[in-house]
């Protein structure tokens, strides 16, 4: 029988353990939780809504600079949960990416094929020993030209899937138990349905009310496949539409 | 690309002569979802489960089944995204073929390549082998075919074959109802019942793939109505 696994370089490098599991993946995907943060996207009928906390480790920290949420074109948005360093490099790619599709073909980067470059490119780094898989699980956003409302959520070990609801983060599971609760029946929710689910799921899930300022929102809409980040008193409508519901 | 501080193999021998990576590679597929093949006398079906990892995955984004050319289709058991890679390499390399021939690849050429494929993977440095096991479908002028390829880059041609978490009781499955005259529609519900035997939970269109290849030679991958249809006739 072989000895174990070889070197014990297969929790350095990704190369495979001898239960043909990939370590450096899978503290990849720790190092996203470590982030402490949790992110949760959901897709409603014709709008996409992505909300993370925002979480501002020091007061003299500027607050509109400490952002997850990133453009990568004008109808493109891409949420960043994990390592703030690694989102950076991912978002600069990604950007330039969708740019040269733009000027090479002629058309906009649709919201799964972006989706699968970002994977494919996360697969790269877990084949080859010289760069380390990121520590970053991207939310990509957008109004697809034939299929509508898309989300897709692509991770370090290069998956990627559309989502009708999904989550990444701290608490990704509970949060994911809870949006398959509220999703089960395949709603078709409206705009301010999706803002408002994706809020309260985390709210729920953390337990814990939030200010307009302790979060970040970014939504797509079909009739306005634009991605924007909402502003604090937009936030603040749906806290209060969301609270007097309860 | 390609770190020159990594220009050594990281597959290397054992004082036993085995080379563990693409051992644990093989662990790999072997943990996958289960897949198969079967050849008929008249075309290819093969099959996997399509087991996401929650309820909010929208299973119509998702394809594990894929076209290399109009009449070659190819499933997995293993890693996804290396399987994506696999395929766009094999895609290009039959492209390239069709651009300098002006004829489609046949299937053995194109499984030989995909191999080489996988064999560099296992030998160059600063990479890993892909975690993945290919079935292969095609339908040329020598006829149906069904190719299976290993991590380790070796391939060989099937009548029957499944890979994943239970290749043993769907081998063992196969061999019983596999005959050399078997017919397409057959073989697409000998398909269906051996993907049943392994399967945990309620089997219907929208949790296994299924695609086939027949004397038109056209690679087509069933829509989960169609497999509806067929679970109903295997009732």
């Amino acid at each position: 029988m072989s000895r174990g696994s070889g070197g014990g370089y297969d929790r350095h490098i990704t190369i495979f353990s001898p239960e043909g599991r990939l370590f450096q993946v899978e503290y990849a995907f720790k190092a996203v939780k470590a982030a402490a943060v949790t992110s949760i996207g959901v897709r409603g009928k014709d709008s996409v809504c992505v909300v993370t906390q925002k979480k501002v480790p020091d007061k003299l920290l500027d607050q509109t600079s400490v952002t997850h949420l990133f453009p990568i074109t004008k109808y493109l948005g891409l949420l960043a949960t994990g390592m703030t360093a690694d989102a950076r490099t991912l978002v600069q790619q990604a950007r330039n990416e969708a740019a040269e599709f733009r000027f090479r073909y002629g058309y906009e980067m649709p919201v799964d094929v972006l989706s699968k470059w970002i994977a494919d490119k996360s697969q790269v780094y877990t084949q080859h020993a010289y760069m380390r898989p990121l520590g970053v699980v991207a939310m990509v956003l957008g109004i697809d030209d034939e299929k509508g409302a898309q989300l897709y959520k692509c991770d370090p070990a290069g998956h990627f899937y559309g989502h009708k609801a999904t989550s990444a983060g701290l608490k990704e599971q509970e949060a994911i138990n809870f949006l398959e609760k509220k999703m089960k029946n395949d709603p078709a929710l409206s705009y301010d349905e999706t803002v408002q689910t994706a809020i309260s799921a985390l709210q729920s899930v953390l337990q814990e009310d939030f200010k307009a300022t302790e979060i970040e929102v970014g939504v797509v809409r079909a009739e306005n496949p634009v991605f924007r980040v909402l502003s604090t008193e937009e936030i603040d409508e749906h806290l209060t539409a969301i609270s007097e519901r309860d | 690309m390609g770190d020159s501080q990594y220009s050594f193999s990281l597959t290397t021998f054992s004082p036993s002569g085995k080379l563990v990576q693409i051992e644990h590679a093989l662990t790999a597929v072997g943990s996958g979802q289960t897949s198969l093949g079967i050849k008929a006398s008249n075309g290819v079906v093969i099959a996997t489960e399509k087991k996401l990892p929650s309820i909010l995955v929208d299973e119509a984004s998702v394809q594990k089944i894929q076209s290399l050319t109009p009449n070659i289709g190819v499933v997995y058991s293993g890693m996804g995204p290396d399987f994506r890679v696999l395929v766009r390499k094999s895609r290009k390399q039959a492209e390239q073929y069709h651009m300098l021939y002006k004829e489609q690849i046949p299937v053995t050429q194109l499984v030989r390549e995909t191999a080489a494929v996988m064999q560099e993977f296992t030998q160059s440095g600063g990479v890993r082998p892909f975690g993945v096991s290919l079935l292969v479908a095609g339908y040329d002028d020598k006829g149906p075919q069904l190719y299976q390829v290993d991590p380790s880059g070796s391939y060989f041609s099937w009548k029957a074959s499944a890979m994943g978490k239970n290749v043993s009781n769907a081998k063992t499955f196969l061999e019983k109802r596999y005959t050399d005259d078997v017919e397409l529609e057959d073989a697409i519900h000998t398909a269906i019942l051996t993907l049943k035997e392994g399967f945990e939970g309620q089997i219907s269109g929208k949790n296994i793939e299924i695609a086939t290849i027949g004397p038109k030679r056209i690679f087509k991958v069933l829509t989960p109505a169609e497999i509806d249809d067929y679970l109903a006739e295997v009732e």
